[in-house]
C-alpha cells in the first residue's frame, strides 16, 4: 500500500491520506479492557461530599434508604446497611447548583437549588425527577411543607421579596404574593402548623418582628402584626416555633427566653422568661441555640425543645399547654449533640455524651418526660485520627415489642459519616473528605521482613563493619529465616486450601503490607481539602490509615513532598506536607510516615515569616532525607532538615541552586540564586503586564521523569536530538480581554535558571481554560478557539538539531543555540477537564496522554498523534519513521477509554506513577470519585498476558516430555529386539 | 564359548552350534567334491591356481595425465567460492532489502559460509597439498571467500543491519548530567 502512494498524483493522494490515516488508527495499540478484566486491576470509589442535609426514609426497621444533600451539589441515596450508593444526582458545580434546602415527606424529596432558582421534587424510591419548576428571582430564605388535616399537599417557598405556594403533586404554582415592605423587613422564616394559614416571619433588626398571615387558599393576607423586639437580631438563628404556634426566641444579651403566640388574633406581645429564673446560665461567648421538632408537617410542633447553653451543655425544656410556663425536663451536661426523632406517635431525643477519651455514648430519652429509655445506649468510638462529632441524625423505629429502636448517623468534623446500630456496632463509615482530594503522591511499599533482612545483610554498611565469620553466620541465619518464611507460606497455602473458597479473604492490613514482585502495589497518600490525610492501598482501594489535621483553614494551600522513599531501609520513608494558610500566609509542616500515617517525631524548623514556595533538593543528609528549602517573603531560605551535614553541602552547592517564583497578580516571573548565607539574590525577572495578560499556570518537568532516548531517528537514519532542558518552564497566559476577536492565549517556554525565553507561542482568537502537559521535549496544550468555536490541541516539540551541543553535561548557563521548535495543532471534538502524561520507570515505553473528559471518561491518547512532525505529504522518510500523515481532526475512539463505563464525576486531576514493570504505568484519577487503574501504552511487552494459558502450555510440555520418555524406552526395546534377530 | 576362528564377537558366540562351522576352508584334495561340485561340473576339469580371478585387473600405475587431473581438481576447489558469487548476487537481488525471515536466513548463510571456509583453511590446504600451485590456489580460494563475505556485508549494509549511522548508537547515549538545581513555582 505504502509503495503505491508515492507514485500517485497528488489529487489521488488527497483521497488516500485519510484512508492511510484510518489504517494507522487501526494498527494503533488498542487500549480497551476485556470483559473478564473488569475490576481486576482497577477500582472506583464514589463519594458525595460533605453532608449538609440528611434524612431517613420511612420510620420502619426494615427501611434501608438514607438521603443526603451535600456541599458538592449532590443529592444521593445511601444504603444504610452497607453505606453504598443507591443512586446519585450530580448537579452543576458552584452556586448555581447549590442545595439550599432538602425537605422529605413520604415519597417526595423536595429541594430548592441555586439560591432559590429551582424547585425540584424527586421520587425517593428510584431517584427519578418528579418535576422541576423555575422559581421567580430573588434570594431564597426558607421553605416548608404546608398541610391540612394530616395530608401534605403544598410547599411554601419564602424568598426575599415574595412567597409562593406550589402543589406537591406537580409543582404548579398555586399562588405567589409579594411581601409587604420587603425593602425594610427581612423575612426569614415561614411556618405552617396544619391550619389554613401560612405564617411568614420577618423582622427589622433590633426593632420589631412582623408576622404576616396568608390564606392557604388564595394567598390573601389575613392579618399583619408587628411586635416590638429590640433585642432581636435574627429570626433564623435564634427563634423556633414550639407547641401550638408559640414562637420561642433566645437572646444572649438579655439572657432570656421570649415567647410569643403567633396565631393570636389581637396584638400580641413577647413574654420574657429570664434564664436565671429557670436556674440556667449560658456559657461565656456562646450563642445559645434552640432546637425544636415538628414530627409531621401538617401538625404543630411538639412543646418540648432543646436549649443549648454551651458547647457541651444542653437542656430539654417543655412549654406548658397554655404556653405560659417553661419547665426544664432534663439537664444534659456534658452532651455534645442532641437530636429529635419520631416514630409513630413517639418522639424521642437522642443525646450524645462523652463516655471516656476514646468513645461517646448516645442515649435515647423520651421527649415528653425526659426519662431515659432502657437499653438504648449506643457507643460511638472516637477516632484519634478523626474529627469531633458534628451532627447527629437519628433513625428511630418501633420494634416488634413496641419499644423504640434506633440507628444513628454521626457526621464528624472531617466530613466522615459513621452509621451505628444498636448496641454500638459500627455498620459502615464513609470518608467523604475524599470527595475533595487536593494533591496526592504514590509511595513504594516497604520490603517484607525477610526481604529487608537480606537487604540488611548485603547492605554496604554491614559489609564494612563485619568480618568474614559474622558474615557467614548472618548469611546462614538469613537463610534460616527465608526457609521459615517459606514454610509458613506453604502452611498457609495448605491451611487455606482446606477452607471453602468464599471464606478466604485477602484483606489488606497495614501489617501485611509489602512490596510485590513488580512494585505494582503502592501506597497512595491523598491530601484532602478538609485537612484529612489518607493512606490508600492502590491495589484494593482500602483505606489503610487516616489522619485528620485540625485547624486547617478551608482555603489552605497544600504541597506534598516525599523527602525519603522506602529505599533507605532501616530509615522509614518520610513525607512532608506544607500547609499554607491563605489569610496569614504562614505555613506549617506536617511530617509523617506515608506507610503508617504516623506523625514523625522530628524537630520542625520555626517558620515565623510567610512562606512563598518550597523546593526539594537532591541533596541528602546522613539519614538519606532529601533537603527541602522553604522560601519566605524576604526571599530567605530555611532548610529542612537543617543538620550540619546538609548545611555544609548547601554551602558548597549554593551557587548552583536556583529557584523561581511566579506572582500571577503582579505578572512577574523572577529567578533567584542561593547565597552561601541562605539568603538569595534576584538574577532575572520577566514581567508580563497584567493589563494585557494574566499568568494562569506554570509547569516544569516532573523530576522523576526518565527519558530513555536522547533523540529521534529520522527516515534517513540520522538523529534529531531532543532539547532536554531540565530547567525549562512552560508558562501559560490568558488575555484579560475576553472578546472573542481579541482574546489570546500565550505559551512561553522560559529557562528557569537564566530567565531566557526559549520560545513563545501566542494563539490568537483563543481562550482558556488551558490544560497542558510539559514533559520530555514537548508541551501539549488545549484551548478553546473562539473563531471556529471548537477545542484545539496544540503540540510544541523542541529539538537541538542533528548535533548535540554537549552530550555529557547540561548547563542552562552554557547554551549558545536556541532549539528548533516545531508546532502543530489539531481539532479535538470534546472539551477536556484535565490532562496528564503516562510515566514509566525508564521511559522506554511510548507515551500516552491521559485526557479527562467532562463525561467522566479518561481517554488514553497516543502521543504519536500529537507529533508536529506528522507530514502533510507522505514520503519515504516519513513512512520509514512511522509518522502518521497529518489529519486535522483528532479522533476519540471509545476503546481508548481506560475506564470503560466507570466514569469519574467532576474529574479534577490525574496522577501517574511508574511501576516496577517498564510497560506499566499506574494511574489514579480523582475528583468526586477516585479511580485507580493501570495502563500499558506499548502493551505488555515485558510480562506474560493476564490470560496466558498456563495449564495448556504446561500440560503440553508435560505430555511431550512423557511422550519422549516413552518413545525413548520403546526405541531401546526395539533396538534390542532387532539386535537379537 | 570362544569360537575357533578366534574372532567371534559376543553376539556370534551366543549362537551355539552354528559357531562351530569354519569361517573358511581350503580344499586341497581332488577327490573331495563337497561344495564345489557345481563349479567343477560347469568348467570341466580346469583347475585355477590360488588367487586367480576371471576379471581383468586395472592398471594402477601413475601416469602423466593424473598429475593434470590433480591440478584441475585443486583449481576446482580453489575457484569454488568465486563461482558462487554470481549465484549469490542473483539471490541477493531476488530477496530484496526488506527485513524478514528469508532474507535474514539468506544473509546469514552468505556470511557464514565464507567465514566457515576461512576458518577451515588448513583442511583445504591439505587438499591442495599435491598441487604445484598450492599457494596461488590458496590465495584464490581465500580471496573468493573474502569476496563472498564482503558481499554479505554489502547485503547487510543495504538491508540496514550495520550500525553505521549515528541513530544506531542513540540508545547508548547517557542523559546529560544537570549542573544547576532548580525549583519553585507559583507563589502559594
Amino acid at each position: 500500500m505504502g509503495h503505491c502512494i508515492s507514485m500517485k498524483p497528488s489529487a489521488k493522494m488527497a483521497k488516500l491520506v485519510p484512508l492511510l490515516a484510518v489504517f494507522f488508527y487501526l494498527v494503533c495499540v488498542s487500549e480497551a479492557v476485556f470483559e473478564d478484566q473488569v475490576g481486576k486491576f482497577d477500582w472506583r470509589r464514589q463519594y458525595v461530599g460533605k453532608v449538609l442535609f440528611a434524612s431517613f426514609d420511612s420510620p420502619s426497621q426494615s427501611s434501608k434508604k438514607l438521603f443526603v444533600a451535600t456541599d458538592k451539589n449532590i443529592f444521593a441515596s445511601l444504603n444504610s446497611r452497607t453505606g453504598d450508593l443507591f443512586w446519585r444526582h450530580v448537579d452543576k458545580m458552584g452556586p448555581e447548583g447549590a442545595v439550599d434546602t432538602l425537605l422529605v415527606n413520604a415519597q417526595d424529596a423536595l429541594m430548592v437549588i441555586g439560591d432559590g432558582r429551582l424547585l425540584r421534587s424527586w421520587d425517593t424510591n428510584v431517584g427519578g425527577l418528579n418535576w422541576e419548576v423555575v422559581l421567580d428571582t430573588g434570594s431564597f430564605q426558607a421553605a416548608c411543607f404546608v398541610g391540612i388535616q394530616d395530608t401534605v399537599k403544598h410547599v411554601a417557598v419564602l424568598k426575599k421579596t415574595a412567597i409562593s405556594l406550589h402543589y406537591l403533586s406537580n409543582g404548579h404554582q398555586k399562588w405567589v404574593e409579594n411581601l409587604p415592605d420587603s425593602d425594610t423587613v427581612k423575612y426569614q422564616a415561614v411556618y405552617s402548623g396544619g391550619g389554613e394559614e401560612v405564617f411568614v416571619l420577618g423582622m427589622v433588626p433590633h426593632s420589631h418582628l412582623t408576622i404576616t398571615v396568608y390564606s392557604l387558599e388564595d394567598g390573601e393576607i389575613i392579618r399583619q402584626r408587628s411586635v416590638e423586639a429590640p433585642w432581636l437580631s435574627s429570626v433564623e438563628s435564634s427563634c423556633v416555633v414550639v407547641g401550638r404556634g408559640v414562637l420561642m426566641c433566645v437572646d444572649n444579651y438579655t439572657q432570656a427566653l421570649y415567647t410569643l403566640a403567633i396565631q393570636a388574633e389581637d396584638s400580641p406581645q413577647f413574654r420574657q422568661v429570664l434564664l436565671q429564673s429557670l436556674d440556667l446560665e449560658v456559657s461565656q461567648d456562646f450563642q445559645p441555640v434552640l432546637v425544636s421538632t415538628q414530627p409531621h408537617p401538617a401538625r404543630s410542633p411538639l412543646p418540648e425543645f432543646f436549649l443549648q447553653l454551651g458547647p457541651d451543655h444542653h437542656i430539654l425544656l417543655q412549654l406548658s399547654e397554655d404556653g405560659s410556663t417553661i419547665a426544664p425536663l432534663r439537664d444534659f451536661q456534658p452532651a455534645f449533640l442532641v437530636s429529635f426523632a419520631t416514630t409513630g406517635e413517639k418522639t424521642v431525643a437522642a443525646v450524645m455524651a462523652p463516655k471516656n477519651t476514646t468513645a461517646c455514648a448516645v442515649n435515647l430519652f423520651s421527649a415528653d418526660s425526659g426519662r431515659r429509655l432502657l437499653d438504648t445506649t449506643v457507643i460511638f468510638p472516637l477516632d484519634a485520627n478523626g474529627g469531633k462529632p458534628q451532627k447527629l441524625y437519628v433513625h428511630a423505629f418501633l420494634k416488634k415489642d413496641d419499644s423504640v429502636g434506633y440507628r444513628v448517623l454521626v457526621q464528624t468534623e472531617d466530613h466522615a459519616l459513621t452509621f451505628i446500630q444498636q448496641p454500638g456496632r459500627v455498620v459502615w463509615t464513609r470518608e467523604e473528605a475524599l470527595a475533595d482530594v487536593v494533591t496526592m503522591e504514590m509511595v513504594d511499599l516497604p520490603l517484607t521482613g525477610t526481604q529487608a533482612e537480606l537487604e540488611g545483610e548485603f547492605g554496604k554498611k554491614a559489609a564494612i563493619q563485619d568480618g568474614l565469620l559474622p558474615m557467614v553466620m548472618k548469611r546462614l541465619s538469613s537463610q534460616v529465616i527465608l526457609l521459615q518464611a517459606w514454610m509458613a507460606h506453604l502452611w498457609k497455602l495448605f491451611y487455606e486450601a482446606r477452607k471453602p473458597r468464599s471464606q478466604i479473604k485477602n484483606e489488606v492490613t497495614i501489617e501485611t503490607l509489602s512490596r510485590d514482585e513488580f512494585n505494582l502495589q503502592k501506597m497512595m497518600v491523598m491530601v484532602t481539602a478538609s485537612g484529612k490525610l489518607f493512606g490508600i492501598d492502590s491495589k484494593s482501594g482500602t483505606i489503610l490509615w487516616k489522619h485528620y489535621l485540625e485547624n486547617v483553614q478551608p482555603n489552605a494551600a497544600f504541597k506534598l513532598i516525599v523527602q525519603r522513599t522506602t529505599a533507605h531501609f532501616p530509615h522509614p520513608p518520610q513525607c512532608t506536607l506544607l500547609i499554607k494558610d491563605k489569610d496569614t500566609g504562614l505555613a506549617t509542616l506536617h511530617v509523617f510516615n506515608p506507610i503508617f500515617g504516623r506523625k514523625s517525631q522530628i524537630s520542625l524548623p520555626a517558620l515565623p515569616r510567610p512562606i512563598l514556595q518550597s523546593l526539594l533538593l537532591p541533596v541528602i543528609d546522613q539519614d538519606y532525607a532529601k533537603c527541602l528549602l522553604l522560601v519566605d517573603d524576604q526571599y530567605k531560605v530555611t532548610a529542612f532538615p537543617s543538620t550540619k551535614n546538609v548545611m555544609q553541602q548547601l554551602q558548597e552547592m549554593a551557587s548552583s541552586i536556583f529557584f523561581y517564583l511566579v506572582d500571577s497578580e503582579q505578572g512577574t516571573l523572577s529567578g533567584f540564586r542561593l547565597r552561601k548565607d541562605l539568603s538569595s539574590e534576584l538574577i532575572w525577572e520577566v514581567v508580563l503586564p497584567t493589563e494585557v495578560q494574566k499568568i494562569v499556570a506554570v509547569k516544569g518537568k516532573r523530576p522523576s521523569e526518565h527519558v530513555h532516548s536522547q533523540g529521534r531517528v529520522m527516515g534517513d537514519r540520522s538523529v534529531l536530538y531532543k532539547y532536554l532542558n531540565p530547567n525549562l518552564l512552560a508558562v501559560v497566559t490568558e488575555s484579560t480581554d475576553t472578546h472573542p476577536e481579541r482574546a489570546f492565549v500565550g505559551m512561553f517556554l522560559v529557562d528557569g535558571v537564566t530567565g531566557r525565553i526559549i520560545h513563545e507561542a501566542v494563539q490568537r482568537k483563543a481562550r482558556g481554560p488551558i490544560h497542558f502537559v510539559h514533559s520530555e521535549n514537548w508541551v501539549v496544550y488545549e484551548y478553546w478557539n473562539t473563531k471556529s468555536r471548537r477545542n484545539e490541541f496544540s503540540v510544541l516539540e523542541l529539538f537541538e538539531g542533528t548535533e548535540l551541543y554537549n552530550s555529557t553535561v547540561f548547563s542552562s548557563l552554557d547554551r549558545p543555540h536556541l532549539p528548533q521548535v516545531l508546532q502543530q495543532s489539531y481539532i479535538f471534538p470534546s472539551p477536556i477537564t484535565t490532562m496528564e502524561a503516562t510515566l514509566t520507570e525508564k521511559g522506554i515505553t511510548s507515551r500516552h496522554l491521559l485526557v479527562g473528559l467532562p463525561s467522566g471518561a479518561i481517554l488514553s491518547l497516543p502521543k504519536m498523534f500529537l507529533d508536529p512532525r506528522r507530514p502533510e505529504v507522505v514520503n519515504e522518510h516519513s513512512r520509514e519513521e512511522n509518522l502518521i500523515p497529518y489529519a486535522p481532526e483528532m479522533p476519540i475512539r471509545t476503546e481508548w477509554f481506560i475506564n470503560y463505563n466507570q466514569t469519574i464525576s467532576r474529574l479534577k486531576g490525574i496522577y501517574t506513577a511508574p511501576s516496577g514493570l517498564e510497560s506499566t504505568c499506574l494511574v489514579v484519577a480523582y475528583g468526586l470519585d477516585i479511580y485507580q487503574t493501570r495502563v500499558y501504552p506499548s502493551k505488555q511487552f515485558d510480562v506474560l498476558k493476564d490470560d496466558y494459558d498456563y495449564v495448556l502450555i504446561s500440560s503440553v510440555l508435560f505430555a511431550l516430555f512423557f511422550a519422549t520418555m516413552i518413545s525413548k524406552r520403546l526405541a531401546e526395546v526395539k533396538l534390542l529386539n532387532r539386535a537379537w534377530r | 564359548m570362544a569360537s575357533p576362528g578366534g574372532q567371534g564377537s559376543g553376539a556370534l558366540s551366543t549362537r551355539g552350534g552354528v559357531a562351530r562351522r569354519m569361517k573358511w576352508a581350503l580344499e586341497l584334495s581332488l577327490g573331495n567334491t563337497r561344495g564345489r561340485g557345481d563349479r567343477q561340473s560347469n568348467q570341466g576339469d580346469v583347475m585355477y591356481p590360488i588367487g586367480y580371478s576371471d576379471k581383468p585387473v586395472p592398471d594402477t600405475s601413475i601416469q602423466e595425465t593424473d598429475k593434470n587431473l590433480v591440478e584441475k581438481r585443486c583449481w576446482d576447489v580453489a575457484l569454488g567460492p568465486l563461482k558462487q558469487i554470481p549465484m549469490n548476487l542473483f539471490i541477493m537481488y531476488m530477496s530484496g532489502n526488506t527485513i524478514s525471515i528469508f532474507p535474514i536466513m539468506m544473509v546469514c548463510m552468505m556470511a557464514w559460509r565464507p567465514i566457515q571456509a576461512l576458518m577451515s583453511m588448513s583442511a583445504t590446504f591439505k587438499l591442495l597439498e599435491n598441487s604445484n600451485q598450492q599457494w596461488l590456489q590458496g590465495l584464490v580460494y581465500s580471496v573468493g571467500n573474502l569476496l563472498g563475505s564482503a558481499l554479505a556485508i554489502y547485503k547487510c549494509q543495504s538491508m540496514g543491519l550495520l550500525p553505521t549511522h549515528s541513530s544506531d548508537w542513540l540508545a547508548f547515549i547517557e542523559p546529560p548530567q544537570r549542573v544547576e538545581i532548580m525549583g519553585g513555582g507559583m507563589v502559594l
